[in-house]
């Protein structure tokens, strides 16, 4: 079942088109990553479905219902900034996210201000914290009565490497205990390690979705040596189905249309061709080196 | 549903030490106003001489029950921008916070936001009309030689007609600061207008009603449309009674053009909320 179906949703502002027919499902209990380089549009999706902007075309709906604000109770959203009452402490601010929401009581309160290390702050008003406070305090705020969906914009934005540790391993628990989490994040090795769903934005259009693994899986890539490099890369250029070849300081990298393709029967080839091979490495490619593939970028 | 809000807003406000300051500057400046005509008043007319008495006979005795309440409730109205900057600051803090948008993702409609800030400014103006009527009352046993003769209430009206004017004159700040997002654009937009611009405006206006058809457009201005609820008060209408009995006899009518007003704005504020991106 999904959590989320969006269905064909654009966006324009004036002649700059910021989303561009986009449709994907987030099915429940996955981590979704979505992914896209600055001003591709992940934002202005995520405002959509949370009715802080309208869209030109298009629909969107939770829990396999038409989205309503009683739905946007039941999800725990941290989008693009900490949006708070600067005058006011967390517990305060956390009190009227609780109002508002119905998640949580006063109890919850203090569990996230202890989950997220601002316990000992939460007397403090918002407007005395640093960047990484505000962060999570918001992120306190998207779990406050534990959500069966979180929705995350650049969660780990502003916060150190201890913090960032710690967030990841909050979504990873979340995870585990069954919770929904929608994640964007320019981070590629954030959402690698995380996420086991993507989508990816280009400009406003989805370039590529689905599970982490399918979407990378769409190539294979060996690493193959030998001491004759020259008649290595001669003889594989004729194996059949061979994409590019890359020479690099490792040894030489194939790529294969085929993803399904037995190790073995690439060191029977080159054996049958009187070449003995001292390494053959299958390399899973990262989502990293996907991402730039997708997107062009460098 | 209005409960809730009602608790979210107080939520907000509880601890908004700004917020309490501005009408702790309101609930000082009605009885200062009041109590600087009342002195002027009490020391022209304290000699036993035929000068004081003289003052007396013309202008009467405006701090005496219960002409007291119309007297006050025209002097305390030129202290609206204070309040109105408590109003201004209520939704442009929402903008400056982007506050707005998180109520809006933790489940609010956008309507129940809007219904918040209404209930808010509703809230304000019954403060104030509180502070009205506490100032108006004092005054009154202060200066009047002996209340029991004195039917107290008898101008009583001008209780609701001040609450409805100062809530028509907030609601017009409030779709200021709606409309402008920024505390300082709105409320000197507020100033300019309410200051300068509707006064030229009126006198203007008054002076072109023959070519007008005869109609006096100026009395549609928003914030003329409320100020006319409470017409100068008896002893400065005594020097002009002809325009004092125009000026008694339209107060019904501007208390229904004062509803329509106030229906108007929060249509519009509403609406604007409603179909602005956040």
């Amino acid at each position: 079942m999904s959590v989320l179906q969006i269905h064909n949703l654009s966006k324009s502002y004036g002649k700059i088109k910021a989303l561009d027919n986009v449709s994907f499902d987030v099915p429940k209990g996955s981590v979704f990553g979505l992914l896209g380089p600055n001003g591709s549009g992940k934002t202005t999706l995520l405002s959509i479905i949370l009715d802080i902007l309208g869209s030109d075309t298009g629909s969107y709906s939770w829990f396999g219902e038409a989205s309503t604000y009683v739905h946007r109770k039941r999800i725990g959203s941290l989008l693009e900034t900490p949006n708070f009452y600067h005058y006011l402490s967390a517990v305060q601010n956390l009190r009227v996210t609780h109002s508002i929401s119905q998640r949580g009581d006063e109890a919850a309160i203090d569990e996230v201000l202890k989950t997220v290390n601002l316990y000992e702050r939460r007397n403090s008003r918002f407007s005395t914290y640093s960047l990484g406070m505000k962060q999570r305090l918001a992120i306190a705020g998207a779990l406050l009565g534990k959500p069966s969906v979180l929705l995350l914009d650049e969660p780990t934005n502003g916060l150190d490497p201890v913090g960032i540790a710690e967030i990841r391993d909050l979504i990873k628990g979340l995870a585990t205990a069954g919770h929904t989490i929608i994640m964007a994040s320019h981070l590629l090795d954030e959402v690698e390690k995380i996420c086991d769903h993507v989508a990816i934005l280009k400009y406003g259009k989805l370039i590529a979705s689905g599970p982490v693994q399918s979407v990378l899986a769409d190539e294979d890539c060996y690493l193959v040596n030998a001491k004759d490099k020259l008649k290595l890369v001669a003889i594989m250029q004729n194996f059949p189905g061979v994409g590019r070849i890359h020479e690099t300081a490792e040894g030489i990298e194939c790529y294969f249309k085929q993803t399904d393709l037995d190790p073995e029967t690439i060191n029977q080839y080159c054996f049958g061709h009187q070449l003995v091979l001292n390494q053959l490495v299958q390399k899973k490619k990262r989502l990293e080196e996907k991402f730039f593939e997708l997107t062009g970028q460098p | 549903m209005f409960l809730n809000i009602i608790k979210t807003e107080w939520l907000k406000l509880k601890n908004y030490l700004a917020f309490w300051l501005l009408l702790l500057a309101t609930a000082i400046s009605y009885p200062g106003i009041n109590a600087i005509v009342y002195y002027g008043y009490d020391e022209s007319t304290k000699p036993k001489n035929q000068s004081g008495q003289l003052i007396i006979m013309l202008v009467g005795n405006p701090f005496h029950f219960p002409e007291v309440y119309h007297t006050t409730a025209f002097l305390s109205s030129f202290f609206t921008f204070i309040p109105a900057i408590v109003v201004i600051m209520l939704i442009t803090n929402e903008y400056m916070f982007k506050t707005h948008r998180q109520n809006i993702i933790d489940g609010w409609q956008k309507k129940t936001f809007v219904w918040g800030k209404f209930i808010s400014v509703v809230l304000v103006s019954l403060i104030v009309t509180l502070f009205y009527i506490a100032v108006a009352t004092v005054l009154g046993y202060i200066a009047t030689p002996d209340v029991a003769k004195v039917e107290v209430f008898a101008k009583a009206k001008y209780m609701p007609l001040f609450f409805l004017q100062i809530f028509t004159q907030l609601s017009f700040a409030f779709l200021l600061g709606l409309l402008f997002r920024k505390a300082f654009v709105a409320y000197g937009i507020f100033i300019f207008y309410g200051l300068i611009f509707e006064n030229v405006a009126v006198a203007f206006l008054k002076i072109k009603t023959k070519q007008f058809g005869g109609v006096d457009y100026g009395q549609f201005l928003p914030l003329e449309i409320s100020d006319r609820l409470i017409p100068i008060p008896a002893f400065i209408g005594r020097f002009n009674e002809a325009d004092y009995k125009i000026a008694l006899a339209n107060m019904d009518k501007h208390i229904a053009y004062s509803l329509v007003f106030v229906l108007l704005t929060w249509i519009l504020s509403f609406f604007i909320f409603k179909k602005r991106d956040l």
